[in-house]
């Protein structure tokens, strides 16, 4: 087995141990329109003072309780690092973010991948060049969509 | 069971000396406290034990206080080893946790201190002030009183625990009026008795609050809380400017070259 471990074919559709209850309705968490990096604006009233959570795309695919888990009571924003053009532009928004939007805290959430990880690189180079300073929080998605960690950077 | 986990801890140890000995066991630090007024349930709960762990450490305190009654033994998988549970802090706590870096190297030059004060021929009253300068600025105005106005509001600070941390501190502000006034009737004695009463109460309080305390306060803590603490406490070393770190970090390293020199005489 070789190559990018990003696009490499796994399939776990056998996998028959779904715990967890399928009853009730689960309303979505979202509270904003747009949420894709490009294009949100920093500015935008619904970053003002906030906890961010900034995904990496695929993660809310992956973790079956996103919204109910980590979207509730945040705004969004969501990239894929390995994808998405002009990122240095991300960079200058996480800037933004911390500085203008004086947002409370940011938390990143990213796939396992390797690739995934530029997306957390981001935010910390975003948050370097911010002079306020805030709590960051790193959370890694597994590919099965398990939690693997959850610590602050 | 259920009326012992509300009972206060010195009161049980006293009764069931084998209650402490099952504490200490399992690394539970409570024989030894001058307080004990936390109750046997916020003990075990604080402590973050792994599942097994908590489930023997409650049979074998059962089994002390009713040694007759018949009580099941909890199944436990042997073969499932508990992993060593890493503490990690948010930013706002990290920033305490480091806070204490500086204290502690103060606790560890107070027997040199001591000790340089037994054999001078008399008291050098601006060493010993320039100590009292460093705990009542540094550690109490500047680090105790963030706990106390910001951190500890994140929980009930009526908790016992909580309590107990309001107690250290008080008692250590006690010892250091004592070496303020042994200083200013230059009495050696009264210096050594309180300077190394507060190493000792200092080292088991940081001890506590770094291992114990601080990760339990993170666990209940929310990202939002989290978020807002770190600008409280930013805020509140705003207010000092950023000089006044530095002032007692430059007073340390002087404090540890003095001594360094002493010894080496």
């Amino acid at each position: 087995m070789s190559g990018c471990p990003g696009s490499k074919t796994i399939d776990f559709s056998e996998k028959t141990n779904q715990e967890g209850s399928e009853t009730g309705k689960r309303p979505s968490q979202l509270r904003q329109w747009p949420i894709q990096m490009h294009l949100v604006s920093p500015m935008a009233p619904y970053f003002q003072g906030k906890d961010i959570l900034l995904a990496a795309d695929c993660t809310a695919f992956a973790f079956g309780e996103f919204h109910k888990d980590y979207l509730k009571g945040k705004s969004i924003a969501i990239a894929c690092p390995k994808l998405d053009s002009d990122q240095e532009v991300y960079v200058e928004k996480i800037k933004a973010l911390i500085d203008d939007a004086k947002i409370n805290t940011l938390s990143v959430m990213i796939m396992q991948v390797p690739c995934c990880f530029g997306l957390a690189q981001i935010v910390k180079d975003g948050a370097e060049k911010a002079s306020r300073k805030i709590p960051v929080k790193q959370i890694v998605v597994g590919l099965e969509g398990n939690i693997l960690s959850e610590e602050w950077i | 069971m259920h009326k012992v986990l509300n009972r206060e801890i010195k009161e049980l140890i006293t009764t069931y000396p084998e209650v402490g000995r099952v504490l200490e066991e399992y690394g539970i630090g409570c024989v030894p406290c001058s307080v004990g007024s936390c109750l046997l349930k916020d003990v075990v709960g604080i402590h973050n034990l792994d599942l097994q762990k908590e489930a023997t450490l409650m049979y074998r305190l059962e089994k002390a206080i009713y040694p007759d009654r018949k009580i099941s033994e909890p199944v436990v998988d042997m073969t499932r080893k508990s992993e060593p549970k890493k503490i990690t802090y948010s930013p706002p706590v990290k920033k305490l946790v480091d806070e204490h870096v500086l204290i502690k190297r103060l606790l560890a030059l107070i027997p040199s201190i001591v000790e340089f004060t037994e054999s001078s021929l008399r008291v050098d009253k601006n060493l010993i002030l320039g100590c009292v300068d460093f705990i009542r600025t540094y550690a109490d105005k500047y680090h105790h009183m963030k706990e106390e106005d910001i951190l500890f509001k994140y929980v009930d600070d009526k908790a016992e625990i909580i309590q107990v941390m309001f107690k250290d501190h008080d008692t250590g502000r006690g010892h250091v009026r004592q070496v303020v006034e042994g200083a200013e009737k230059g009495n050696k004695a009264q210096i050594k008795e309180h300077l190394l009463a507060y190493r000792e109460l200092l080292t088991q309080h940081i001890k506590k609050e770094d291992e114990i305390l601080y990760p339990w306060i993170d666990r209940q803590l929310s990202t939002t809380q989290v978020g807002e603490m770190f600008r409280k406490c930013s805020e509140a070393d705003a207010s000092v400017g950023d000089e006044l770190p530095k002032k007692y970090e430059k007073f340390i390293i002087e404090l540890e070259e003095k001594l360094l020199q002493e010894v080496t005489k």
